[in-house]
């Protein structure tokens, strides 16, 4: 068995070759070895792993598996079926009192907090969640909107951000200025904000002195668009 | 490019948690994994392979492999799902040894059509190190990068990369070598 290469720049077109995929047959499962014993080898191998990722990412549609191939994992590794077996019946009995007291509670609960009707996810482009919005207005209830902030760099001095509703063929109608730092508010909508929201599919953002908007309508730069969807 | 929702940076801390509960034995952990990454994975296969049927295995082989390496990972040595992808690409570049033979290589696009699957959770395609690999992707010429995603993404070999191209195997070879030097120089600056 030949013993591994010593010359590093050797060593490191070989981890490349290796995670491209192109080093192939006897040379690949020779690197393989190698590559178990020497922790030099595996930190190159890691390096490529890790940079060249983000080529294949871009370039793969998600897929979701049919069922049967997690029954079969789940088959060769004899992991247990998710609760039962081996619990004795003292849990068991816990565990349906609980369950009663549980669904219990989460009914009253639901009595109590009806469901949002609406929700929109206001993000920066990287992900970041800068602000999560849920409208409230079932039949029979107070229709109020339910703002809670996420991370975002405040708004500059002097100035807020302010919530948009975007009716279709309509006029921007403002839905109040938005929290900053990590808080929730709730505010009840009034019916001119309930109308607007009844024809809107999007919220936007925008800038706007502190205080909000002077004339009613977005005056700055309109920073998001989030669409509105149904919940329930 | 479209981002994603949900940080990258909490999915990835997400992953490694997962990781260090499947080397606890910890089965769900397992299966919450397997919900997060399987699509992903499972395309990455079906893209290599081209057999749906072959995929479906090699997916199983992965997670089984992942079950019992999990405590082998090291999050300061790399992002989870850029050690996830490996076990599947090698799992896969192992397959193709047995089951393909060179007269079919895998072209750029994927010769099994998927639908978008809407119900796969999107949050596993994440994109960090996207800008630096561009840049450092900008300085190969048209050839040289395109080689290196045949040979990537595809799972072709150098042989299949030149029949692809349609260039002789010792060009391709060099191509994709120098591709790999100069990648190398831009992302270690």
């Amino acid at each position: 068995m030949n013993a591994a290469p010593t010359n590093p720049e050797l060593l490191d077109r070989l981890a490349a070759e290796y995670v491209l995929g192109t080093l192939r047959g006897p040379a690949r499962r020779r690197f393989e070895r190698w590559r178990n014993s020497s922790s030099l080898l595996d930190e190159r191998c890691r390096f490529w792993e890790d940079r060249l990722l983000p080529l294949l990412l871009p370039a793969l549609r998600p897929v979701r598996p049919p069922p049967h191939v997690w029954q079969n994992i789940r088959a060769q590794l004899e992991l247990p079926a998710p609760a039962h077996r081996g619990r004795t019946l003292l849990y068991a009995l816990a565990a349906s009192v609980l369950l009663v007291l549980g669904v219990g509670a989460m009914l009253y609960w639901r009595s109590l907090t009806p469901a949002p009707t609406e929700a929109a996810t206001i993000a920066a482009p990287t992900g970041t969640v800068a602000w999560q919005v849920e409208i409230y207005a079932a039949p029979g209830t107070a229709a109020h909107l339910s703002v809670r902030a996420g991370t975002l760099a405040a708004a500059p001095a002097g100035h807020d951000y302010e919530l948009w509703a975007l009716p279709k063929g309509g006029a921007p109608v403002s839905l109040g200025l938005l929290p900053q730092g990590p808080n929730t508010t709730q505010r009840a909508l009034t019916a001119s904000q309930q109308q607007a929201l009844a024809k809107a599919s999007q919220v936007a953002v925008s800038v706007e002195p502190s205080g909000g908007s002077p004339t009613g309508q977005p005056t700055g730069p309109v920073v998001f668009v989030a669409p509105l969807r149904s919940v329930s | 490019m479209s981002s994603s929702a949900g940080s990258e940076l909490e999915l990835d801390e997400q992953l490694a948690e997962l990781l260090r509960g499947c080397a606890q034995s910890q089965a769900p952990a397992l299966q919450r994994l397997y919900a997060l990454t399987s699509p992903t994975l499972f395309a990455c296969l079906i893209r290599m392979l081209r057999r749906r049927s072959l995929a479906e295995e090699a997916l199983q082989d992965v997670f089984v492999t992942i079950w019992q390496r999990a405590g082998q990972y090291q999050p300061e040595r790399g992002r989870p799902m850029a050690w996830l992808v490996a076990i599947a690409r090698y799992r896969a570049i192992d397959l193709l040894r047995h089951e393909r033979s060179a007269a079919f290589p895998v072209a750029d696009l994927p010769a099994v059509q998927e639908p978008a699957d809407e119900a796969a959770d999107d949050r596993t395609v994440t994109l960090a190190g996207t800008a630096l690999l561009e840049r450092c992707l900008a300085l190969l010429t048209g050839e040289q990068r395109r080689c290196l995603e045949l040979a990537f993404v595809g799972g072709n070999s150098h042989a299949d990369v030149a029949r692809l191209v349609g260039s002789p195997l010792g060009t391709v070879k060099s191509w994709i070598r120098r591709a790999l030097q100069s990648l190398k120089a831009c992302l270690e600056s």
